[in-house]
Order: C-alpha cells, then structure tokens, then sequence
C-alpha cells in the first residue's frame, strides 16, 4: 500500500488547478502502481507456501517445483486476484448506481444469492464440482438477489430502502443456504455453511480458474461498459436522460455484469466479504467522485486486498487454514473504521 | 513427469514380484498418506510403520482419536495438498467427506485416492478394515481383523443383558442417534433398545428435553465431547431435566472417539453399555 500514498501526494495539488484533468492522470497513476503492486504481491503469493509446521517460503525442492508452482500456487494466486478484482469491481460500480456507500456485492445479497445458488445445484445431486451447472446456479442466484433488491428498492433509490432491502436479502439468502445445508443429503454437508460463508481458496486447481474466468470476463466488461451512464447517474437520473443516458441501460449493465461475475467468483471460493465495501472507499479519495474513474482502481485494489489477505492465512502458524472471508474482514474492517470516523461529519459516497 | 515414471517403474515392479513368486518379499509396500481422522485410524490399524508417511493432526488428538498415542510418532498434516506433495505417497486414504476441493485437487495430479464412506454399522467397519488394507497391500492383515471384530461381536451378543433396557442417546448440542447409524448398531449388539430408533428416527437428530422426558428411558447414554472446554452444546448435559432423569434411572458414558469413527475399538461402546444394563 505504500506505492498507492507515495502516488497520491503530488496529485492534491494538481487536483485544484484542474480538477477533471487531473483526476484522469491521478486515476492513470494509482491504477499503474496498484497495477505493480499486484504483481508484486502475485509474485509473493507464488512463493509462499504452506507445510504441516507452518509457512514455507520457495517450492520444496526441485521435483516438486514445477508441480507445487503450476497446479497449486498459481491457480490460487490467479483465482485471489480475479475474485478480489471482481469484488473490488462490482463494489465500486454498485455504490455508483445506488448513489450509496453501503452498497457491495457482499451487503446487498448478490454473494449470499449466489451462494444459495451454487448450493442447491452442489448438494442436490445436479452436478459435480467441476461442471458449468455449479457457476449456472451461482450466476442465477446472484442475478435473482440482485434482481429483486432493484425491483423492491432500486427505483425510489432512497439511501435507506435499498440497504435495508439489501441486508434483508442477503439474511434471506444466508438463511436458506443454512436451511439447504441443514437438510443436506449428509450432515458433513452442514460443515460446509462455514466455507460457503465466509469463503476460502485452498486447493482450488487451474480447473476452477477455467470455470470462473468465462463469467467473469463478460461480467466485468459489462459493467465497464457502464462507466459513462455512473458518471451521468451522479447528476440525478433526469439529468442523465437528457444527456442521452438510458438509466435502466446503465442499471442493467451492472446488475447483470455484477451477477455474472459475482456468479462466477462464489462458484469457486465462497462468499468473500468486506472487499467489495472497502476497496472503493479507500480509493475514492484519490480519484475524486466520478464512479467512471473509480472502476478500475477498484479492481485492482480488490485484488492485491484479497491476495494480501490469502498469502495472510498462509502465514499464520500451524493449523488448519482460517477462511478467506475471517482474513479480509479482519484486514478490512479497521481500514473502513478509520475511513467513516474520519468521514462522519461530511456523510455520504 | 516424474510421478508418471514412478507409475511405470511400479507397475514394473508389480510385474516382476508376478513372475517371481519368491520375490513377493521384497517387494515394498505402498506409502500411505492419510488426510482424514476415520482414514488415520483405519491406516495406523493395518499399515506397517515404515508404510505411514503422514496421518491428520486430529488422529494425535487423545479426544478425538482412539489410537492418539500411536498417531504421535508420525508426521502430522493439516490435509492440504502442497503438504502432501511433499510426502509423494504412492496412495492417499481421505474421506468421502474430507474437503473435495483437495481431493479434486490430489487426483487431478495423479495420486490414487481411497475414499471411506462413514461407517453406519459393525458390517461397514468389516468393509473399511477390507478397503484400506487391499489399497495398502495389507490384505492378510485386513483379514483378520475383520475375523477377529466378527468374533468379538458374537463374544459380546452372548453375554447380552436378558431385558433390553430402553436407552437413549444423548450427545453434546441436545443430538441423538437413530437407526442405520453406528451408534444404533452398537446399542443392538450389546441389547439395549434404542428408543429413538424405535420412533423411527434416521440416522441421527435433535432431542428435545421434553421428548425426552416423554420417552422415559431406563437408561441414558451420554456421549462425552471436551466436557472440560465450555460449549453450549456441552451445556445441554446439565439441564436439570435431564439431571432428574439421570438420578431415578441409569447413565452410561461413551467418549466420543468410539463413535466418531468405525474401528476395531469402537466394540469397546458395546461393552460398556452392556456393563452399564446389566442387572
């Protein structure tokens, strides 16, 4: 995180003179050195291992190397990368189209949806592991929440109904993913709410990364190609309609995108919270307040978060690996404190 | 690459001990990784010590595993597959339950992996003894123990109590065991009738204190779990209903591990509660 605060300081003062240049250039910069920090941290997580006596640091020999490298630590590297890229996307682009702080794939139901999802198709016989049925579940869980918070609360957009309407989807969910695993075909099954909970990346192989990746993609170039509609949104959405902005293109286009790729990312690792909340707040202050700039830091910043948090877990001494959402939250959650303490008396995205 | 080449000089070498019956001796056994408390014990049973490469930590887990001490002297794994890497066994013992992304994982890269299903009866402990030993290479061996629990269940059934006590089960969390389950099996062998089982319950659920009380068991047999680390569902045991059943009739008590896992030792169960019934 240290490139990001050592970028951020010759911006401020450029930021005056020329507000909408100078936040295009700060965004460029923070994307560059969030983009090197990610690789920085992707090489780290490459290196990082993990032995019955706690971390190890290289590939444990020469034999081994190839394989520990190829089939373990890089689909593990790839997959944190791209769902904490996904969650770090998908938060920004929400709380741009909800004009709410609040809002991230996590609070609002989307990952709790499409858990349920993945759940009913894992549990219930319909597919193994590894086939397209298990990500199709995810996705139309995750569409299926979403979906229904924009039918409840998303037009009146009201800071309010729409995080009360989200939490309680998300409850909702969560609880018919307890309830499923409950009556489970076995009770090992019930043990599992804990990794479809709070998430985790151990032993995924490049087969889950292929079946991630294909939602993924399309989801984030969806809500990509949302950018300029956010940006219109923030004027209200008359405003954006008169300047040739369809508002329900807008919402769709992230909706669907955020399902797809949120879809995608829980299919394989569980429910990851806290990233897609926090990284957007961290990062807005330097990007100002057009949603558009901040979708790609977002991103970027999701992943390195996510990627700090699982090489965290592999760090810890011996034991059973914690889970991905524990880490996150407890790496996230005194950064956001810090961030609505310092913000409290100017409130709002 | 290297793992293929150990297959193909295996496969050799099984040709050769074929040709050369004296040669059977020589021939090594496979190396076991186990990743699965159930697999840990069932392997720490049959396999020879120079065969065991790792067993879970929870098998050195006194509370947890019934040969605890015997687990110690081996390396521990946490049940990732980078630990088990490391070990390059020639075959890995898991559960069906053990985390299927890990097993997905191990036969992605080639291990051959045996996968236990629970045991819910005597009958299934045979067939596990059976399993493991035939993938491990310890046939005679899986053998006779499955002869000698065969043995020591007619042992115990003849010295069966004359009146089946009604008994019910009551674990840590308020749970209890019905039919098709292990612990109901055990319960029939050593004549205790389980009454849960008789309500027709499957498997295993909830107990309610007041079903409890309703169903007036002669005989309570509770299950103790790391009753010195407080837990809610430790503190289920010491529900004052519960205490005022236990004072007007009797109590047995079985350690979890018994039950945990089908093995050998979980015969043990069936003698203390036929000690626990008899007049």
């Amino acid at each position: 995180m240290t490139a990001v605060a050592r970028d951020a300081a010759p911006t401020s003062p450029a930021r005056r003179a020329d507000p909408a240049s100078a936040d295009a250039r700060g965004t460029w910069r923070l994307s560059a050195a969030l983009a090197l920090l990610a690789l920085a941290v992707a090489g780290l997580s490459l290196v990082v291992g993990r032995s019955s006596s706690g971390p190890t640091f290289g590939f444990g020999g020469p034999e081994l190397a190839s394989i520990v490298l190829t089939e373990i630590r890089l689909p593990r590297t790839l997959l944190a990368l791209l769902v904490g890229g996904t969650l770090g996307l998908c938060g920004a682009a929400l709380q741009g189209l909800l004009r709410n702080p609040l809002a991230e794939p996590g609070l609002l139901g989307a990952s709790s949806g499409a858990a349920f999802g993945a759940v009913l198709v894992f549990y219930f016989g319909l597919a193994g592991a590894d086939s397209l049925a298990l990500p199709g579940g995810a996705v139309a869980g995750s569409l299926a929440a979403l979906a229904a918070l924009y039918a409840l609360a998303g037009k009146r957009g009201d800071f309010l109904t729409i995080v009360l309407a989200g939490i309680a989807i998300n409850a909702f969910a969560a609880a018919l993913t307890s309830l499923s695993l409950n009556f489970a075909p076995s009770p090992y099954a019930a043990l599992e709410i804990l990794f479809w909970m709070l998430g985790s990346l151990a032993d995924r192989s490049l087969a889950h990364v292929a079946l991630a990746l294909p939602l993924m993609l399309p989801g984030w170039l969806l809500v990509i190609a949302a950018a300029r509609g956010l940006d219109a949104l923030t004027l209200g959405e008359e405003t954006a309609a008169s300047l040739g902005f369809d508002p329900r293109r807008t919402q769709w286009l992230v909706i669907g995108g955020t399902a797809l790729a949120v879809g995608g990312a829980v299919a394989v690792t569980g429910v990851v919270g806290f990233v897609g909340l926090v990284v957007p707040h961290l990062l807005r202050g330097r990007v100002g307040h057009h949603p558009s700039r901040l979708l790609v830091p977002s991103f970027l910043g999701g992943a390195v978060l996510t990627a700090i948090a699982d090489i965290a877990i592999r760090l810890m001494p011996p034991g059973p690996e914690l889970k991905l959402g524990v880490v996150t939250a407890l790496l996230g959650a005194p950064f956001f404190l810090h961030l609505i303490v310092r913000a409290r008396p100017a409130s709002g995205a | 690459m290297s793992f293929s080449l150990t297959l193909l000089s295996s496969a050799a070498l099984a040709l050769l001990t074929a040709l050369l019956p004296g040669a059977a001796h020589a021939a090594p056994l496979p190396s076991v990784a186990s990743i699965n408390l159930c697999a840990d014990q069932l392997v720490l049973t049959l396999a020879t010590p120079e065969q065991i490469l790792t067993v879970s930590w929870l098998a050195a887990d006194p509370e947890e595993s019934v040969l605890a001490s015997q687990a110690t002297r081996y390396p521990l794994n946490y049940g990732s597959a980078e630990e088990l890497l490391r070990y390059h066994p020639d075959v890995v013992i898991a559960g069906a339950y053990t985390n299927a992304f890990t097993r997905a994982l191990l036969a992605r890269l080639g291990y051959p992996i045996v996968e236990l299903e629970p045991e819910s009866s005597i009958a299934d402990i045979a067939a596990n003894l059976r399993r493991v030993a035939q993938a491990i290479g310890r046939e005679a061996r899986g053998d006779a123990l499955a002869a000698e629990l065969r043995a020591r269940e007619d042992r115990i059934a003849a010295a069966r109590p004359v009146h089946a006590l009604a008994a019910v089960v009551v674990r840590p969390g308020g749970f209890t065991v019905g039919k098709h389950s292990l612990a109901d099996d055990l319960m029939t062998l050593a004549g205790v009738r389980n009454v849960a089982a008789e309500q027709g319950l499957d498997r295993w659920g909830s107990l309610s204190m007041e079903t409890l009380l309703r169903s007036q068991p002669e005989l309570i047999v509770l299950t103790g779990y790391r009753a010195s680390q407080p837990s809610l569902a430790n503190a289920t045991l010491a529900h004052p209903a519960l205490r005022r059943i236990r004072d007007a009739g009797r109590t047995a008590w079985v350690p979890a591990r018994y039950w945990a896992c089908g093995l050998p030792e979980s015969l043990d169960s069936a003698a203390l509660l036929e000690q626990a019934a008899a007049p």
